[in-house]
């Protein structure tokens, strides 16, 4: 009377993720202006650094003349942190409602359940995204180019992955919306703790201190490229690296955070 | 004088049960106290060098400026949080339970301001604190001090009357949480985090009028200069218009809330 | 081999013991009914053997597999409805299924015809399209029973499904369980209604402070504590000549008050007649007569000292 499958386990598996993708868009087309928080908050960000601190390019040693060039990655890579932070904040809620039991007690594996949320994070980000790039150009931010453009989303999408590993994980421990606030604020202290408001140089010297290790400094500088210069290999694949090693640390914590349900 | 009396004791009640509220639950003070405070580290570490342009007021440095606009972030926040919280009891029914009791109404809402005005005084001490710690002074002393700390609780309880008036109106903390981005669009149209003449248009025009502007600038004064008289008024001005505004919002919304249940 | 089988299972938080030390045996085809008070440890082991918490002691196997090391193919073999029917108010119960059916490692198209099959065979297919939070409390409940049977599991858990649902809503449960049990499937059914473990069961685990107090099939728990008594009340003579009368017939009980008698009698409803000729015959007349059998309540109370609390709380609602 069991049940066996007779997809092999690797299309199965995709089936469920694919699945579990579908149920979270229904967040965002089934709840009227549910996409409007997560598209307003990096956009006003966007809007008002560059009314307020636009003055800055008139420093030394910033590469571009134009502000809005300089910060439209960084107001795209905070998108990408509030919706992965979000996915988080979505799965504390289906922890307290009970449904994450009904996904855990399936036979689906636990990285699978993790890489629906994850994904899911993935694709929403670039709602966000979209919003604050259309805004840069409106306010006359340089075109970044093909390439750059490429670099520049697929950076938003992979930081995007690594907040919701981290939401995930907040999540699974402490099973409760109230993390909502340390998802939320950590992702902003990632992202901005870097060379997001001014180059390396101009930064004060803890902050110099900071951004210089804090590996999202190589993802800003990467997703920047297109709108500073050209883009080049040697200007990217420092963000690849540090975007893969923040989703192998952060996945592997949400992972067994996941794996850790039942104790 | 007894009526009076009587009334004191009901918002003093209903007062230390919103002080209550708020500093028993860490999870609303800390995007209270801790995003702002997060903010502006990263925008004094990041921003810094802007005490270099032209035309930049003549500070001790970039933290001695933000503080002030930190503190506003928070008293901004504080309000809204007071409203979330009384929306919360419209929705649990509390406020019927006070509705049905022989209280004045105008007692609820002074009560729940309470709550914030204790909120605006916190983080004024916090931010004044943070400033000392990293080396910010305060230019004109201890009377300057004091001045932030009453303009910064003032303020507090005024923008909490229109996070009350927004609540009673809707009866949602949904509504009341969705004003967050709100907040930070009013704050970003003022000189709470740049001086105004520095600013890029449009922002720098809106700026200019906006009287958060002036309640931003009568806090700062004291902080990065000598007391100025004028700055100071400008301030209570902007204070007064928005407490007029708060207050009318919330009569109006009251009477609403009383007529819908 | 048993459908479940469990030795000595126990479950720690911190420095309360929820689960002490449960040991039970339920047979393929069976269902075990598992009673309890709130707060007993019904749902903490319910959570143990379907693998949504660990053992801190013991072992446990359910479907021949161990929930601890085998913890994947014990998932696979169960199905599961919890206490609260965790839906997704956002989803239609058609999507709800058919993901249910994904989780489970069906193929689409098997997926979704079995989906659409329980759907009317819970007699939901009408408001299958709609939004799982218009669904009445019923609905959801039997909504919750079909995506837990998407997979056609050897093993059915079903925890407290009955609780907060009308009596209709709950006797269409009642007969959705005996259907399923009817067709091979072994249920696990954790209540603390005495009438859904009596009339569904055909064994009886009572749980109490985390320890099994009494184990068997329900007529037997009940034979334990004793035979069934006459309760009646007279409407005219001696009391003292009606508890003689009724003396010979069986054995007297303590009174209630002064005009109730209370006699154990071996035969139980065949009693009645000859008890009622007695009185007659000795000029007493009857008011009211009954034939009162234990109930697991009884079980319960002569077991722990106290009531269970549903059924305090079906008491004080008349239900």
């Amino acid at each position: 009377m069991e049940a066996t499958a007779s997809l092999p386990e690797w299309r199965s598996n995709l089936a469920m993720i694919a699945a579990l993708m579908a149920r979270s868009k229904n967040e965002l087309l089934r709840v009227p202006g549910a996409a409007i928080p997560g598209v307003l908050a990096p956009t006003i960000f966007f809007l008002g650094l560059n009314g307020v601190f636009g003055a800055l390019t008139q420093l030394n040693g910033f590469e571009t003349g134009s502000y809005e060039s300089f910060i439209v990655p960084v107001s795209m890579l905070q998108g990408a942190g509030f919706t992965g932070a979000a996915a988080g904040v979505n799965l504390a809620r289906d922890i307290e409602a009970g449904w994450v039991d009904r996904l855990l007690v399936s036979p689906a594996p636990r990285w699978v359940l993790l890489t629906g949320t994850v994904l899911s994070a993935s694709a929403r980000s670039l709602i966000p995204a979209s919003s604050v790039f259309a805004f840069a150009l409106l306010l006359g931010a340089g075109w970044p180019g093909i390439d750059g453009l490429l670099v520049l989303f697929s950076m938003v999408a992979a930081m995007a992955a690594a907040a919701a590993c981290w939401g995930s994980a907040l999540a699974l421990r402490f099973k409760s919306q109230s993390a909502a606030p340390l998802m939320q604020a950590g992702m902003m202290g990632l992202i901005l703790t870097t060379t997001a408001y001014a180059p390396l140089a101009l930064l004060q010297p803890w902050l110099q201190s900071v951004a210089e290790v804090n590996p999202v400094t190589e993802v800003i500088e990467a997703a920047r490229q297109g709108f500073v210069g050209g883009v080049s290999w040697a200007g990217t694949w420092p963000g690849i690296v540090a975007l893969l090693g923040m989703l192998a640390i952060l996945g592997a914590w949400a992972l067994r955070e996941m794996r850790r349900t039942a104790r | 004088m007894s009526q009076l009396a009587t009334n004191a004791r009901v918002v003093r009640a209903l007062g230390m049960r919103s002080l209550r509220q708020t500093f028993r639950r860490p999870q609303l003070i800390a995007p209270i106290l801790i995003f702002p405070t997060l903010l502006l580290a990263i925008q004094t570490g990041g921003a810094g060098g802007a005490v270099d342009l032209p035309g930049f007021p003549p500070v001790q440095s970039f933290l001695q400026f933000m503080l002030a606009g930190a503190m506003m972030q928070s008293l901004m926040l504080a309000g809204n949080s007071g409203g979330i919280a009384l929306a919360v009891d419209i929705e649990m029914g509390f406020t019927d339970r006070l509705f049905s009791a022989p209280i004045p109404r105008f007692a609820i809402v002074l009560g729940r301001l309470a709550g914030t005005a204790a909120l605006g005084l916190f983080s004024s001490l916090w931010f004044l604190a943070i400033g000392l710690v990293f080396g910010a002074e305060i230019e004109s002393g201890v009377p300057g001090a004091l001045i932030v700390i009453a303009l910064v609780t003032t303020t507090a309880m005024a923008v909490g009357g229109i996070g009350a008036a927004i609540a009673l109106r809707t009866g949602k903390a949904s509504v009341a949480q969705g004003l967050f981005p709100l907040v930070l669009v009013v704050l970003f149209l003022s000189s709470a985090f740049f001086p105004e003449s520095l600013m890029i248009e449009p922002a720098k025009t809106i700026a200019e009028y906006n009287p958060l502007s002036f309640v931003v600038d009568g806090i700062r004064n004291p902080i990065i200069a000598e007391i100025n008289a004028s700055d100071l008024l400008d301030a209570l001005l902007a204070i007064a218009g928005i407490v007029v505004l708060g207050l009318v919002l919330s009569a109006r919304a009251l009477r609403h809330r009383l007529r819908v249940g | 081999m048993a459908a479940i089988a469990v030795q000595g299972l126990e479950r720690a938080f911190e420095d309360v013991l929820a689960v002490q030390g449960v040991d039970l045996e339920v047979d393929e085809g069976e269902i075990y009914g598992f009673l309890g008070p709130n707060g007993a440890g019904k749902t903490t082991t319910v959570r143990m053997l379907t693998t949504l918490l660990l053992p801190t002691g013991g072992r446990a196997t359910v479907a021949g597999h161990d929930v601890v090391n085998e913890a994947r193919a014990v998932r696979a073999s169960i199905g599961v409805a919890l206490q609260e029917a965790a839906l997704d108010p956002l989803m239609t119960g058609r999507e709800l299924i058919r993901l249910q059916a994904t989780l489970q490692g069906l193929p689409g198209e098997e997926g979704r015809r079995r989906a659409d099959d329980l759907l009317e065979r819970v007699d939901l297919g009408a408001a299958a399209d709609r939004r799982v939070g218009t669904y009445s409390g019923g609905m959801q409940r039997r909504l919750d029973l079909a995506a837990a049977l998407v997979h056609e599991p050897r093993v059915l858990f079903l925890d407290e499904p009955t609780t907060g649902l009308d009596p209709v809503s709950r006797k269409t449960i009642w007969e959705e369980v005996r259907a399923l049990n009817d067709e091979g499937t072994t249920v696990f059914l954790t209540t603390q209604y005495l009438e859904e473990a009596d009339q569904l069961a055909d064994n009886v685990g009572i749980i109490d402070s985390g320890r099994i107090v009494a184990e068997g099939t329900p007529e037997s728990l009940k034979a334990e504590i004793g035979d069934p008594h006459i309760q009646l009340q007279i409407a005219a003579g001696s009391i003292v000549e009606a508890e003689e009368v009724c003396a010979r017939i069986g054995k007297l009980l303590p009174p209630r008050d002064g005009r109730t008698v209370l006699v154990e009698v071996a035969n139980g409803a065949a009693d009645i007649p000859r008890t009622v000729r007695a009185l007659d015959e000795a000029g007493i007349a009857v008011e009211s007569l009954e034939l009162v059998r234990p109930t697991l309540d009884d079980v319960f109370v002569a077991k722990t000292g106290h009531h269970l609390e549903g059924e305090s709380a079906e008491e004080a609602v008349g239900a």
